[in-house]
């Protein structure tokens, strides 16, 4: 019984991670990043590049992972999205586009490949994250069976959540963020720099995909396409949670992680699968925007 | 100076015209027919499947550019037209017709997965063409315009799954495998295999294709009470599949996860602790001891420029099966598909995971069949060896035997399903 | 007419026209592969009239597009040659052989459990009528549940990803009846009145173009109706139209079930010309990429986003065949993608309508002209 609790949490926390930077992104800019499944994956790549290059573990690879991809986001920001604010449906085309873009970036190796020349730990091929020993034993404590792994994740998704909370709501940054999600015109005639708030914004959002990207590495495979998918569930973690509140994504995150969790153990994962989908589809019919409404934009 | 006449001027720019198009005129297409060969190679090079489907096409390309270099075929230069599936279904179907209708090659190499074979198969079935599949697959196919070079189930489990219950005292198994054609059709000959060898087994399940949560999925196998786990899984949830059940504390030596997927190229991915001490069954693994394969190995290696590339049993298959087309087309003296076909069988060759043989009856590929363990640095020790290939049976799981074969040249027999 | 009205009268004849020219030029491989594209052609018609006409981002037309094509193909399969040699009194396709329940009858009623379902697929003709009617029930069913429920924008968005990953997660998973991952493959070719369309004729281009040719037409006709002006009101303000005592939902669901429809009529179209169905039909990343030929095309252009879809797509096919291309061709595509949605908010046919619109400016600055209703 614990144990099916703790794989519920477990595929919560890590729903709650890949979903945390689009909760930020989303809910105070309004901008539907699909390539936030690449950035995901960019952390995932910068981990193998830390172990490789720099023989390193994990532990170093997440900070190194939130810079690289907050440093991509602001990219991003600066030349796409910021042209794009108030257009919501073409910035999730454009930032389509742009992950496809990053995705053939890791793929070519920037382009060396043309050159016959080749960076270990990029290129098409599937590449290997190790979790350090002190993680991999697992702790007997009487009858259950704990993983360290999982509790890593879990813990570190709780410490991210506080973090941003505290960010959002303890900081002066923070309150100009809430101040630009209620209204940015006036927010822009009370003072605050619209743009760099939302560049910054942006820039942490990614930045946490980034972090995302190294503890998903430490059990899933790394490869190009690997961010792909979590954008959907990503996506649907946001929305159902409702736009832009950081509640509702813990909610919804533990709830559709629980979902999956429980009818994995008791049928089979496929069918999991399908009522999380199913899920999805009733609540937002049922409640439109979302389970806690936000009055943002 | 004598005054240039017209037909002076025309004769002699005609002439130095020639000169400077000579060199273009050698390259030309036209030219080009009677000096060359053109073959398909039609593997995914870009998406989720190139991770495994690039060294395939890169093996083939390999072998085409060995045989080139000891003189190509009926005196030509194979020239490889080399054409991406994407890991999309429709877009192998689309590139295998450009390469029978448009390019007209004789025969085309390629698909890894089944999913791409059937959507092509219908390309070269109705335009009489020739596809070299080299992939071990679920069997249950008998087209008479594909050549099957990688093993079929009796190949893979056959050996295996008596050798699991007798040498390592396993009694019951739980088969997992990825949610389609082959590992479920795999999961039938398992439980075939299983009950007549008088064990049992406890659960038959499947997970979506690159699903990466694996945790409900082990708890499964921790709860179900067997003492070794057939995987059939395929792709990069081998991965996650391996760590998680590191992760929860089950270990190879009590609980085997014996394997008919898992290759060199997802142990590298997921770490070598995390598989060794289980097994896969292959007709051919990268630590074959050899100089045939190791001088294989080393050449691959070269070929794609990285020193630790890893060669496993469908890019083995892709390299060899190259060959047994080179000689087919030998013994035929024309490059129609019609004729390599019928001159393919029979065919024989020294591959690097030791002797094929097509079988003329299935169009099948007589193999080794293998079982390796992994050790700690991701190399298989092979520690049981058939003695000599084997026969390709397709229909095994329904009931077909060497004495009794379901496909044969003749065509598929229905009525013995 | 305005003159501008002329000029899209004449684009559309052109267009049409020249598809129609097509046999002349190309050989039967160029043929089948541009009758696919004519096929991708229909599909931004669809999400052209969907999203640009009714504001509605449906990131899962691929459900509607999957659906046509297994309810034809599913007809094509039990026409096949093998379905019929399997010695029984029906035809059985052959997947259901490998998936029969153990000591069952090699009959269609009966050989797996859900077998049964297939039995009025023999007849083509409910092929093609369930080719066009499921999707327009899935359409009517979701339409339903979204607008009535003035769920609009993004949301609107996640349920149609949600249900097309869905209902492909189900397809792939119920296989003794659709054949699981792999598909519908093996199918018979498609008749009509006697005459059998082998995808690699010219008549079965023709089939295609002049479907596409009364697609564009029957759509663009559509939307100059009352009901189509209706639609462009509710997209652009729909609680005006609402206030102006309109249904807007039920305006909304009919014109989501119209774009299922010729959806669904593409899938259908596309199984005749690509000889067969898989679930790939309903991957994510198709489904978008359609939205994406009829962001490039012009979303509220009909015309533009099916010239825009067939665009693309010959781009790709010519681009991934240059050996130098060949691993590079997607990051293009991803790039064009981002430049056009950064610097073409309107696509090709909002370029193609300003140059217009400068020409004639130009030619005719005294007169005024008529607003045009694009």
């Amino acid at each position: 019984m614990f144990e099916t609790i703790f794989i519920g949490l477990s595929v919560g926390s890590i729903l709650l991670l890949v979903a945390l930077g689009l909760t930020i992104t989303y809910g105070t800019m309004g901008v539907i990043n699909m390539a936030h499944g690449e950035l995901v994956m960019v952390g995932a790549y910068t981990a193998v590049m830390v172990r490789i290059h720099f023989d390193l573990n994990i532990f170093y690879a997440i900070p190194a992972a939130f810079l690289m991809a907050a440093l991509i986001g602001l990219i991003i920001e600066r030349l796409v999205v910021r042209n794009l604010y108030g257009r919501l449906l073409d910035t999730l085309l454009a930032t389509w586009g742009v992950g496809i873009l990053v995705q053939q970036a890791v793929r070519l190796e920037f382009g060396l490949t043309f050159f016959d020349v080749h960076i270990e730990g990029l290129g098409v091929g599937l590449q290997r994250v190790d979790v350090p020993d002190i993680l991999r034993e697992t702790i007997q404590v009487g009858d259950i069976v704990i993983q360290p792994y999982r509790t890593f994740i879990i813990f570190l998704t709780v410490a991210l959540v506080v973090l941003t909370w505290v960010l959002l709501y303890r900081t002066p940054f923070g309150t100009q963020v809430r101040a630009i999600m209620r209204n940015p015109d006036i927010a822009a005639a009370c003072g605050i720099d619209v743009k760099r708030v939302n560049a910054l914004t942006f820039a942490y959002g990614s930045g946490l995909a980034g972090v995302a990207g190294v503890m998903i590495s430490g059990f899933k495979t790394v490869s190009p396409s690997m961010g792909t998918p979590m954008v959907v569930d990503g996506f649907m973690v946001v929305v159902v949670g409702g736009v832009g509140s950081l509640l509702g994504s813990v909610v919804s995150a533990g709830f559709l992680g629980q979902l999956n969790g429980i009818f994995a153990t008791l049928s089979n994962d496929i069918l999991a699968r399908a009522i999380v989908f199913g899920a999805v589809i009733l609540i937002i019919a049922w409640r439109p925007s979302g389970l806690f409404n936000f009055r943002g934009r | 100076m004598k005054k240039l006449t017209r037909r002076d001027f025309v004769k002699k720019s005609a002439i130095a015209g020639g000169a400077i198009a000579s060199p273009y005129f050698f390259s030309s297409s036209i030219a080009l027919a009677a000096a060359e060969l053109e073959v398909g190679v039609l593997f995914s090079l870009t998406g989720g499947l190139s991770i495994i489907e690039k060294s395939l096409s890169d093996a083939t390309l390999m072998a085409i550019a060995e045989i080139n270099a000891k003189g190509g075929v009926l005196g030509k230069q194979i020239k490889p037209i080399l054409e991406d599936g994407a890991s999309d279904a429709k877009t192998y179907n689309e590139k295998a017709n450009k390469l029978v209708i448009q390019d007209r090659v004789p025969t085309v190499f390629g698909s890894y997965t089944s999913a791409s074979r059937k959507a092509v198969l219908p390309v070269f079935e109705k335009r009489k063409n020739l596809y070299f599949y080299p992939t071990y697959y679920e069997g249950f196919e008998c087209s008479k315009n594909v050549v099957y070079t990688g093993a079929v189930p009796n190949q893979q489990l056959s050996n295996y799954i008596p050798w699991i219950i007798k040498n390592l005292n396993k009694k019951k198994f739980f088969i997992v495998g990825s949610n389609y054609i082959y590992p479920r059709e795999m999961a039938k000959v398992c439980k075939i295999l299983v009950e007549q060898a008088g064990a049992e087994w406890v659960a038959d399940e499947y997970l979506e294709l690159g699903h990466s949560e694996w945790g409900a999925m082990v708890k499964k196998i921790k709860d179900s009470g067997c003492d070794a786990v057939l995987s059939n899984v395929v792709g990069d949830s081998v991965v996650a599949f391996y760590r998680e059940f590191g992760n929860q504390g089950l270990k190879h030596d009590k609980l085997p996860i014996c394997a008919t997927v898992t290759s060199e190229i997802e142990i590298a991915a997921m770490g070598a602790q995390y598989a060794s001490g289980s097994f896969t069954s292959f007709p051919y693994f990268q630590a074959i001891d050899t100089d045939a394969n190791q001088s294989f190995v080393e050449r691959y290696r070269k070929f794609v420029n990285d020193p630790k590339a890893v060669t496993h049993h469908a890019l083995e298959s892709s390299y060899f099966q190259v060959f047994l087309w080179a000689q087919a087309v030998e013994k035929a003296g024309e490059a129609t598909p019609a004729a390599i076909r019928e001159a393919v069988k029979g065919q024989e060759f020294d591959a690097p995971n030791g002797h094929v043989k097509i079988e003329p009856e299935n169009l099948h590929v007589w193999l080794t069949p293998r079982i390796a363990q992994w050790d700690s640095m991701g190399q298989g020790v092979i520690i049981d060896e058939y003695p000599a290939p084997i026969i390709p049976l397709p229909y095994v799981a329904y009931g077909e035997t060497a004495s009794n074969l379901f496909c044969k040249e003749g065509g598929l027999d229905t009525s013995k399903l | 007419m305005s003159t501008k009205k002329k000029l899209e009268f004449l684009a559309y004849a052109i267009f049409i026209v020249i598809t129609f020219m097509m046999p002349l030029f190309l050989d039967i491989f160029w043929l089948n592969r541009i009758a696919k594209y004519l096929v991708f052609g229909m599909l931004g018609v669809a999400i052209s009239l969907s999203w640009g006409y009714a504001g509605i981002l449906n990131l899962g037309q691929g459900l509607f597009f999957g659906a046509g094509a297994y309810m034809l193909a599913a007809s094509l399969k039990l026409a096949s040659p093998t379905s019929l040699q399997q010695g029984s009194d029906t035809p059985v396709p052959d997947f259901m052989l490998w998936n029969a329940e153990p000591g069952s009858l090699t009959d269609l009623c009966c050989i797996t459990k859900v077998s049964f379902l297939w039995i009025p697929f023999q007849a083509q003709w409910f092929g093609i009528f369930m080719g066009l009617v499921l999707p327009v029930v899935l359409a009517f069913i979701l339409g339903n549940i979204i607008f009535r429920q003035r769920i609009s924008g993004v949301f609107v968005a996640i349920i149609t990803l949600a249900t097309v990953l869905l209902f492909r997660l189900l397809m792939i998973d119920f296989q003794p009846l659709t054949n699981g991952f792999n598909g519908l493959t093996d199918l018979g070719w498609f008749t009509l009145a006697g005459f059998e369309f082998d995808p690699y004729t010219v008549q079965t281009y023709y089939l295609v173009a002049a479907s596409l040719a009364v697609v564009l037409v029957a759509t663009r006709w559509l939307v100059s109706t009352r009901a189509g002006l209706v639609l462009q009101s509710i997209r652009d303000d729909a609680n005006r139209t609402r206030y102006l005592g309109f249904d807007v939902s039920s305006y909304q669901i009919f014109f989501f079930c119209v774009s299922a429809l010729i959806a669904g009529f593409a899938g259908m179209l596309y199984v005749i010309a690509a000889e067969f169905a898989s679930p790939t039909f309903m991957d994510l990343t198709f489904s978008i990429t359609m939205v994406v030929w009829a962001a490039v095309g012009g979303r509220s252009s009909l015309l533009g986003a099916c010239i825009g879809a067939i665009l693309i797509n010959v781009i790709e096919a010519t681009v991934s065949e240059t050996e130098l291309f060949v691993e590079a061709w997607q990051a293009i595509i991803g790039l064009l993608f981002v430049l056009v949605v950064l610097f073409l908010p309107r696509g090709l046919a909002g370029l193609a309508n300003d140059i217009t619109d400068r020409l004639l400016g130009g030619a005719k600055k005294s007169q005024q002209d008529a607003p045009s209703g694009e």
